[in-house]
């Protein structure tokens, strides 16, 4: 906001400024999982998705729920709690919550996140992104892109290629 | 033949689009006739319907396309100029072609008829008369043409003499005659005085013959009946109709839950539209599979060659269709085993004059439809495998160890062909072993969800039976649930399903260790629960027997085994979708699946489950008992139980009838015997060491109890607890606890164990408990016994001699073939896999060598086949039982001895 203000005068300018300032800020799809503000990038979401019906894989790894019907695709859904660590407590008995579900990734094939609640777009001028700090309670920073500190929150913005990568072969 | 039809195929529908361009092309030349690049995409077009049918030997058609390709040529290099007489010949070849081209696709070969020849002449002299006037000097230019040229002609006239014999157009004959007869004299002519008969037989030709020949071809339609299609639009059309036939199941549960007969009504012909459209779009993927066995005259000729072998192919069921996918992935291995089997089965000409053989090998590829899946056979008369051969090949690589090896039925020893790092050829010549391996071939062909199967007999020949899906797409499958989730289970892998209501569950299952199984039809199923497989939580274990058990009988890979599961629903069609990559690599799983609902379904990956019971650590057992389940020779399915703290005890499983528990204040005396109340009778109850020299059975709350039902009776032995089952290769030494009442002993996990023998142990409890008029010998006879295991030697001796009869027990057919020899015999019990000779050879020497055609011959297998049912009538077996079944065998022995009696007596 600032940054516009600033450069309001030169009146001439303004289309210019006006697409330097869009080139200077970044969308960010906004969620919650418990106490957290998650993001990630406008252009990694395919859609939102509320409701959709989950049907649990057994022997699936920890972190997926199970697979959604998206219009005759079936993605898998994994949940953001536990694939990022989350501390227990809010990750723990929620299986039976209803979500809502981030359709995100690669469209050759996009994997559904399953989140608290949705929030807004946001925008977000570059400058105001940090890089995560050292740690973040309860969250594993390799999933964690960057961080914008918020007037009274943070937001912990995802790295989507980490999060839809599969780890194979593990041991469930 | 079918790969000539397909080009031809290719080669028509290819021409037809090209001729209605070339039409279009030729009016457009005539109003742009500097236009090279239309005089070159016409000369390409004409160009390649000459190279065409020249490969094909269409010689009238190659005659219309040269003489019209050269007229293009001198077009084409400016030579001469397009004028409407040009125009005209040229399209008059054209109409030719087509009408030669609509011939060929309705019949197959050219038409029979001079017209085209006469044309081919005309069309000649037309081009030789254009040469002439585009070079300026005609003497020169002509000369050598013509001469070079005549000769062609002439040729085709003789071709068409023949031909027009067996022609049916009597009238025309005469009239065509002349004509043709004129013309050739024309063509002789033209050598001589060029000029004068040019010129007037040019008009004759533009003039006089078109009239009588237009209509013919003008006439020839050339329909459109082939269009070219991205294989990518008839993909999605297919991933469409997927969705449609969802959609129509969803439709159908709602119309079935609303109940109201228009909409039944209508959906019930929307789905009737639907399948059908299914069905039609999926033609479109389907090939015959023809066009995979056309490569192959050529490569066995080629292989034939190489190997310096003389191979005769033939080819069955080409017309057989399936999935353009497929198509393309079974080639690979397919010309890999056609590899195989004439470089390592059909043997070289002297050597099969040798054997009697004619010098051609045979090799027969065979496929047809069976049960919604494809066979595909590879079949040859060649030197047939060895199962020794390849026993001896997998140690020596490495692959088993001898004992596995020696464990190996015959059958499964030919498998051993398809294990990794496996290769029979004993040298690698060029055509076998270029790093390919069978097991390649195996694991493509199980991508496919299709099985290999191989059966063969030294010196006879090789038979390779593949098993693949039509389609990968869209497959049946049965809906289960369990915990309140439903699974598809491809409807392949289904044998049948059981329901036990809880009164039989209590019968037909038991409980061994932490195995279950179920008696079907008196063969011992391995139950696996679904719940356990998925590590779904136990929920009650309890609650499932009120409600009885719902089986359902899956064929993985060979053997079976029974999946319980909590319902079963409804048998669907399903489209086949994959699971993301997180989800990818649990073995249980081969997919997922929209439901009517559209809920997802996870499909079941039958194989996987054996595997996945196998692997779990608390599911050890199942697995073990699941994956060696073996169907062979010696094996057999064992109860391992205890008495006291040390005597450990086998007994074939087979035997058992039920195993059970009873509190030790349920034991009662009466008149000297111990016995108990059981299901309304009272049933004896035996401790084993009132027989045996071991330990007594220790004061316990409760004892277990073996139930055996024998001769119409239950009897059961009492023992400290039931340890487990296992399936094992019976292998037990008799010496040092040679006694009445045991057979031998083995090592079992580290104890050694005593395998019991029931059938003593019971007649020595009760000498009158097998007394049965029919079973005992009445008359004093002498049975050879010849058996590899000395655990089956010493049961059958056992109840044999138990029965009344001599006995003299051999431990293989040589030693029972010597001894046959040297002694006298009533009846000879013989098994069938043994070393040095088998029961089947045994039985053909006692037949033949022995001149013996009276003597009854009973075989005894652990499991009997149809199979072997034929092969053992072959070779002179009168009776086939099941070793175990001691009545059964006994009362085989009793009625062949007493048929015996009664025919020495008449």
């Amino acid at each position: 906001m600032r940054q516009t203000n600033e450069t309001l005068p030169a009146v001439g300018e303004k289309g210019k400024v006006i697409e330097m300032a869009m080139a200077e800020t970044s969308q960010f799809v906004t969620f919650y999982y418990g106490k957290h503000f998650f993001g990630l990038p406008i252009d990694d979401v395919i859609e939102i998705n509320r409701m959709l019906d989950v049907t649990p894989v057994p022997m699936a790894p920890d972190y997926v729920s199970g697979v959604v019907n998206l219009r005759g695709q079936i993605l898998t859904a994994i949940n953001l709690a536990k694939r990022i660590g989350l501390a227990t407590t809010e990750a723990s008995d929620d299986d039976g919550k209803e979500h809502n579900n981030v359709i995100m990734g690669n469209r050759e094939e996009p994997v559904s996140l399953l989140v608290e609640s949705i929030g807004d777009v946001m925008t977000i001028p570059n400058d105001e992104i940090e890089p995560p700090p050292d740690m973040i309670e309860g969250i594993n920073l390799k999933y964690v892109n960057q961080v914008c500190k918020l007037d009274s929150k943070l937001l912990i913005i995802l790295d989507s290629k980490a999060l839809e990568k599969a780890e194979n072969n593990k041991n469930n | 033949m079918g790969m000539e039809d397909d080009i031809l195929k290719d080669f028509l529908a290819e021409s037809k689009e090209n001729l209605e361009l070339l039409d279009q092309q030729f009016v457009e030349l005539e109003q742009d006739p500097e236009n090279e690049e239309l005089i070159k995409s016409i000369f390409r077009t004409i160009h390649t319907i000459k190279g065409t049918s020249g490969f094909f030997g269409f010689t009238t058609l190659e005659g219309i396309a040269h003489f019209a390709e050269d007229i293009l040529s001198k077009l084409r290099d400016g030579l001469i100029k397009v004028n409407e007489d040009i125009t005209t010949m040229l399209l008059q070849s054209v109409d030719y072609i087509k009408a030669i081209l609509a011939e060929l696709e309705a019949n197959g070969k050219e038409p029979v008829d001079t017209e085209y020849l006469d044309f081919i002449v005309d069309l000649r002299n037309f081009s030789e008369r254009i040469a002439k006037e585009a070079s300026g000097s005609p003497e020169e230019a002509q000369g050598e043409e013509a001469e070079e040229k005549t000769q062609e002609p002439a040729e085709a006239e003789q071709a068409k003499d023949t031909k027009e014999t067996d022609k049916s157009e009597k009238e025309k004959e005469p009239a065509e005659d002349k004509e043709a007869q004129k013309a050739k004299d024309e063509k002789k002519g033209t050598g001589k005085n060029p000029e004068s008969e040019k010129s007037s037989e040019k008009p004759k030709a533009a003039k006089k013959k078109p009239a009588a020949r237009k209509p013919a071809p003008s006439a020839t339609h050339l329909t459109e009946t082939h269009v070219r299609i991205d294989v990518h639009l008839l993909d999605q059309l297919m991933t469409l109709a997927g969705e449609l036939v969802l959609s129509r199941n969803r439709l159908t549960q709602l119309a079935n839950q609303l109940n109201d007969p228009e909409f039944l009504t209508a959906n019930q012909r929307m789905s009737l539209v639907v399948t059908e459209l299914q069905e039609q779009i999926m033609k479109t993927r389907m090939q015959p599979i023809g066009n995979v066995f056309n490569k192959f005259p050529r490569i066995v000729r080629d292989l034939a060659k190489t190997a310096e072998k003389k191979v005769q192919l033939r080819i069955e069921g080409a017309e057989t269709e399936l999935d353009r996918s497929i198509i393309e992935s079974i080639k690979d291995p397919l010309t890999h085993m056609v590899r195989n089997s004439i470089d390592h089965g059909i043997e070289p000409p002297d050597i099969r004059v040798q054997q009697e053989k004619p010098p051609v090998g045979t090799l027969t590829m065979k496929a047809y439809h069976e049960g919604g899946q494809v066979i595909i056979e590879i079949v040859d008369d060649g030197a047939g495998i060895d199962p020794n051969k390849l026993r001896k090949k997998a140690v020596d690589k490495g692959i088993i160890t001898e004992e596995q090896a020696e464990a190996l039925s015959d059958r499964e020893a030919l498998m051993l062909i398809f294990q990794p790092g496996f290769s029979t050829a004993e040298k690698v010549t060029n055509i076998s072993g270029r790093g390919v391996g069978m097991d390649v071939v195996k694991t493509n062909i199980e991508k496919l969800g299709g099985t290999v199967e191989l059966m063969s007999e030294v010196g006879v020949g090789t038979t390779i039976k593949i098993k693949i899906p039509l389609t990968l797409a869209i497959i049946p499958a049965l809906i289960v649930t369990s915990q309140g989730q439903r699974y598809a289970i491809p409807q392949v892998n289904l044998v049948e399903l059981v329901h036990l209501n809880p009164n039989l569950m209590e019968r037909d299952v038991q409980r061994i260790g932490n195995s279950e199984f179920y008696r079907l039809r008196g063969e011992i199923l391995p139950l696996i629960r679904l719940r356990n497989v998925l590590r779904l939580e136990e929920e009650q274990q309890q609650e499932s027997v009120d409600e009885g058990m719902n089986i359902v009988v899956l064929n993985a890979g060979g053997h079976l085994f029974g999946l319980v599961v909590d319902s079963i629903s409804d048998s669907e069609e399903i489209v086949v979708k994959p699971l993301g990559s997180h989800l990818k690599h649990i073995p249980v799983f081969a997919g997922t699946t929209l439901m009517g609902d559209g809920r997802v379904a996870l499909i079941l990956d039958v194989v996987g489950i054996t595997s996945s019971a196998a692997a779990g650590d608390d599911a050890m057992k199942h697995g073990t008992v699941v994956s060696t389940k073996a169907v062979e020779d010696d094996h057999q399915f064992l109860l391992l139980c205890t008495i006291g703290q040390e005597e450990y005890f086998a007994l074939p499983l087979a035997l058992v009838n039920r195993l059970d528990k009873i509190k030790a204040t349920d034991l009662e005396f009466v008149g000297g015997k111990e016995v108990i109340q059981y299901r309304g009778h009272s049933m004896p109850v035996i401790r084993l060491e009132n027989y045996l020299p071991i330990s007594p059975l220790p004061e316990q709350d409760e004892y277990h109890l073996i139930v055996f039902h024998m001769n119409h009776k239950d009897i059961a032995f009492l023992v400290s607890q039931i340890d487990d089952s296992l399936d094992l290769a019976i292998d037990v030494e008799e010496g040092t606890f040679k006694q009445e009442g045991i057979l031998g002993s083995a090592i079992i996990k580290d104890r050694t164990t005593l395998f019991l023998d029931v059938y003593q142990i019971i007649s020595m409890h009760d000498p009158d408990f097998f007394t049965q008029e029919e079973l005992i010998a009445n008359v004093p006879a002498r049975i050879l016994l010849a058996e590899d295991s000395t655990f089956y030697r010493n049961l059958l001796s056992s109840y044999l001699t138990g029965a009344g009869y001599e006995v003299v027990a051999t431990e293989d057919g040589q030693k029972a073939w010597e001894t046959f020899q040297s002694d006298h015999f009533d009846l000879v019990i013989t098994d069938i896999e043994m070393p040095r000779m088998n029961g089947f050879e045994l039985s053909r020497k006692i037949r033949d060598e022995g001149g013996n055609k009276d003597i009854p011959i009973i075989a005894v297998t652990s499991l009997q086949g149809e199979e072997n049912r034929q092969r053992g009538l072959e070779a002179g077996i009168d009776d086939y039982q099941a070793k175990l079944d001691r009545d059964q065998v006994l009362r085989a022995a009793a009625n062949l001895l007493g048929e015996k009696a009664m025919e020495t007596a008449a």
